[in-house]
């Protein structure tokens, strides 16, 4: 090997590091290092200049490592291997020290965050000497892509990467496409026809040339990884087929929260409380009528059921609020006498034009109750004969203070947007996680919020967490534009820094086949050792702390440069303690 | 105990006013502006509140409302527009209908028929007085003057006539207005199942009535001190005038023409002025409409002003003619001015906006026996 010739690069980060950390005296400092070349300071790293200092000196001084003490490596770690890449060197001989978040936003003694620092960047040389060029990889992409899900974001999806001239195959469980968009009456805040919209999209998507499209189908057996995914598809026939493709999108839409759950509200014990859904119906029919077949005079709306409460779900379901004026305004507009009650516990107007919505919609003579649903619930009674409704609802009024009794006729419940069940079998079959709602967990919330952490597997719409027509849209949109993308390029980078089995030290007891999270370890019984698959593999380094015999190491975090970034840091703090 | 929501309510109280409450969502600014505010008095927003909900009895036993002078700062400052200080008008108006129990007090207010035709019936019915049975009963005009030189007023309009006619409509007036009065104690006080007041503490608080009725110390609680000492001068001027025309007619219609220090023509000069003053701020702010508490006009504010104005300038003349000796203007300005004046009294003292002159200083009294009120 030849002998480090290592650059070391301060940045002040503005003041953000400068301020608590004398850079010019880590420089000073970590420049005195065996195989330290040079060790500058520099107003902000990450600028072009910045960058172009440390390509000019790696062709002027002939480095061969390269150090950048400055923020996360989460921020910038990408920048800098791409400038070193730039002037010639293989972008894992460079380490970043952290010593803004680790160091100068978390401490208030200028002298010991500076030593602190010191210590950081001595970690980083100390490893450094012990990275090895590490050569990029890549897979071809299969053009095609499976979309689970037939509501509006998979039939979104699938229109937009079938118009792009690819293969789709949408896999739907019901006997019909268009999911619960396809239910729904009108749509807000412009009270706009939800069937209008959707039918020609339907029609498009089932006479396609590119998709094809599964009705009451699963989809089993998903294996493979990035590119080169596979799957059955059941559907009752005998022989199953058998699907390749190359990105998955999961758009396996919602549930709606099942009422009866709550005792207060009596759904299922009275005929005319209703869930959304089921009101939903009837504005479709064009027929809002008691079970006895009467115009209702009270109708009475309840918000949030099942949302925002500890004992059912935490999450605003997000959309509800939005639904039920538009069921305001639509009764309004049929019953002009009817007396409407809109029982809520927080007006939430999110989203464009829906602020407008609200306002529009107060002035529709609405009577708008505020009830406290960490409190108490409100709770929905029979009527007596001389109380001319059919129900009376006991509620303690928020901003009035007084405990009133609503008259009511129909009781509308807005129930919460759940995620669905089935999505636990898609997650184990696409080995993508759920958060604690069971929706799906996106890669990065706000940067990538269609992607997740399996390569090629995107998520799109309700599943991964409650929301109107709009976003589902954008959010599927968006996960063709990515797919699109990979399919043209062809092929697709994958992780380098995977973890590698030394065949001879494995015992075989497979403990990081267990532990593997992405099910890239498999045995190898012919050779009696595990085996990496090194496109599915994260470099997550599980398997490789699991190992009781020592047999697997990540690259790039091999146990020799670990230890080499230990006794860096050891080596200076001693004197301290 | 829950209370029933009424929401049909609304539509009996959209015919008081103009306003949408329904563009309040209770943040509560108006309250924390509202001069009267004090720590568990949430005015104006609570009524706001009632008044969403349809609750029928917490509004109909409503206090505050007459406590309030309409400063306009809840009006200024509610970032919804719902124009609180009008509403508590609008409100104001409801609570006069409620404790009436004729009913002709919401006849009043809701249809401008009702109230145009009321007063030119009543109109009609001076003029008829004057003009055919006066004079059946041998009640002239005469050209003739008296001894100072002053017009015969008692010739065609004699006091031993118009004073009992005088007196009995102070009568029925005052019998509507202090059971009106009593109404309102009873849905305010005597209806609350859960407190008492003691008879004690009803004779010491008394004094509040009359000290409020005097001074208004709640209006002048509103940042601009101008209105309360305008309508203090209209009110004080009012009050005189009233007391003299129906309890002492007699003393303040003679033909003698006084000196010009006399008690008689000092009060009277004293509430001309006091009438003209407030009546003419009130005149020209709801003409302009640049403060708030003048932007919305009910059709009963309007009349109530446009009477008084009438009342008042026919007075004036009455006055100029009878001394300087025009007897055919001295009689036809005091036909004019007791065609409006009858009306205005028998319609608007128990039925209209005038009632407010008893109503605040009582609530004022109401509100303080609350506030000793005990559990039962």
């Amino acid at each position: 090997m030849e002998e480090p010739r290592i650059g070391v690069y301060i940045c002040h980060c503005g003041t953000n590091i400068a301020k608590m950390v004398d850079v010019e005296a880590v420089a000073a400092e970590v420049g005195k290092l065996p195989n330290v070349v040079l060790a500058k300071t520099y107003k902000y790293m990450c600028s072009d200049p910045g960058q172009e200092l440390i390509i000019k000196d790696i062709r002027g001084h002939r480095l061969n490592r390269v150090i950048v003490a400055a923020c996360s490596p989460r921020i910038h770690e990408l920048t800098f291997r791409t400038a070193v890449e730039k002037a010639g060197i293989n972008p894992y001989l460079f380490e970043m020290a952290n010593i803004r978040e680790q160091d100068s936003w978390v401490h208030t003694d200028r002298v010991e965050a500076t030593a602190k620092a010191i210590d950081l960047v001595i970690a980083a040389i100390h490893r450094v000497r012990y990275h090895e060029p590490l050569a990029k990889r890549s897979v071809n992409v299969d053009p095609a892509t499976l979309i689970i899900g037939g509501g509006i974001s998979g039939m979104v999806a699938a229109l937009e990467i079938a118009n792009a001239g690819k293969k789709v195959y949408l896999i739907e469980k019901s006997d019909h496409l268009g999911g619960h968009v396809a239910r729904f009456d009108l749509t807000f805040p412009h009270l706009s026809s939800a069937k209008q919209m959707i039918r020609p999209i339907l029609q498009r998507v089932e006479n396609h040339p590119n998709i094809d499209v599964f009705k009451k189908s699963v989809i089993k057996n998903v294996t493979g990884y990035i590119g080169n995914f596979k799957a059955v598809v059941e559907n009752g026939v005998p022989d199953p087929l058998e699907l390749t493709f190359g990105n998955i999108i999961a758009a396996t839409g919602l549930k709606p929260f099942d009422p009866s759950k709550i005792e207060e509200y009596g759904y299922g014990k009275f005929p005319d409380v209703v869930t959304s859904m089921e009101f939903e119906e009837m504005l479709s029919a064009g027929k809002v009528m008691t079970r006895y077949g009467k115009e209702p005079r009270n109708i009475a709306i309840i918000h949030c059921v099942g949302s925002r409460s500890k004992k059912y779900h935490e999450y605003c379901s997000r959309t509800c609020c939005m639904v039920a004026l538009k069921f305001v305004n639509q009764i309004r507009a049929g019953l002009p006498d009817c007396n409407i009650f809109e029982i809520y516990a927080d007006m939430r107007a999110y989203g464009k034009g829906c602020e407008e919505f609200y306002a529009e919609s107060t002035h529709r003579q609405i009577i708008f109750l505020m009830f406290d649903q960490q409190e108490k619930l409100p709770l929905i009674k029979e009527a007596e004969r001389n109380d001319e409704c059919n129900m009376l609802i006991e509620l303690d009024e928020k901003l009035s203070g007084e405990t009133v009794e609503i008259p009511a006729d129909m009781v509308v419940l807005m129930v919460n947007m759940e995620a669905h069940e089935d999505v636990k079998e898609v997650v184990h079959a696409i080995g993508v996680s759920l958060c604690g709602n069971q929706f799906f967990i996106e890669k990065h919330p706000k940067l990538d919020p269609v992607a997740t952490t399996t390569g090629g597997v995107y998520i799109v719409g309700t599943c991964q967490g409650p929301k109107d027509i709009p976003d589902s849209v954008a959010q599927a949109r968006a996960a063709a534009a990515r797919i699109l993308a990979t399919i043209a390029q062809g092929s697709v980078a994958v992780e380098v820094t995977t973890a590698s089995v030394n065949e001879a030290m494995c015992c075989g007891c497979q403990t990081c086949i267990r532990v593997c999270p992405y099910s890239a370890v498999s045995y190898n019984e012919e050779k009696k050792s595990s085996e990496v698959n090194e496109v599915l593999c994260k470099g997550c380094g599980t398997c490789g702390s699991a190992c009781p015999s020592g047999a697997i190491s990540t690259k790039h975090f091999t146990d020799r440069q670990i230890l080499a970034e230990i006794e860096g840091i050891m080596s200076m703090s001693y004197k301290e303690i | 105990m829950s209370v029933r929501l009424h929401p049909e309510v609304r539509n009996e109280l959209i015919q008081f006013g103009i306003g949408d409450w329904n563009a309040c969502y209770h943040c509560g600014t108006c309250t924390s502006i509202c001069p009267l505010s004090e720590e568990g008095f949430l005015f104006p927003r609570k009524k706001i509140r009632l008044m969403q909900m349809g609750l029928k009895d917490q509004l109909e036993s409503s206090v505050e409302p007459w406590l309030c002078y309409y400063c306009g700062d809840c009006s200024k400052t509610c970032p919804r527009d719902a124009n609180p200080g009008e509403l508590m008008m609008s409100l104001r108006r409801y609570l006069t209908s409620k404790y009436d129990w004729t009913g002709l007090s919401k006849k009043f207010y809701t249809s401008e028929l009702w109230e145009l035709g009321f007063i030119l019936v009543f109109a009609a019915l001076v003029v008829i007085s004057f003009l055919v049975i006066l004079p059946s009963m041998g009640y002239h005009f005469t050209r003739e003057l008296t001894a100072e030189g002053g017009v015969q007023v008692n010739a065609f309009a004699p006091i031993k006539i118009v004073e009992p006619f005088d007196l009995m409509m102070a009568f029925v007036v005052a019998s509507l207005l202090i059971s009106n009065i009593l109404r309102m104690y009873y849905k305010i006080i005597w209806k609350n199942s859960k407190t008492k007041v003691s008879l004690w503490v009803h004779v010491r608080e008394f004094w509040n009535l009359i000290f409020h009725f005097a001074v208004q110390p709640k209006f002048s609680k509103c940042d601009d001190k101008r209105y309360w000492l305008s309508h203090w001068l209209l009110m004080s001027g009012y009050t005189i005038m009233f007391i003299l025309i129906m309890v002492f007619l007699p003393w303040f219609q003679t033909e003698k023409i006084h000196p010009i220090w006399h008690p008689q023509r000092i009060l009277g000069y004293y509430a001309t002025i006091g009438l003209l003053f407030g009546l003419g701020v009130a005149i020209v702010g709801r003409i302009q409409r640049k403060d708030i508490k003048f932007q919305f006009s009910h059709v009963s504010d309007w009349l109530f002003i446009m009477m008084l104005t009438l009342t008042a300038t026919t007075g004036i003349l009455v006055h100029i003619f009878r001394i300087t000796g025009m007897p055919m203007a001295t009689y036809i300005s005091y036909i004019a001015h007791m065609s409006v004046l009858v009306p205005m009294i028998l319609i608007e003292v128990p039925f209209s906006k005038w009632s407010h002159l008893a109503y605040r200083p009582f609530a004022v009294y109401f509100t303080q026996l609350k506030k000793y009120a005990v559990p039962k």
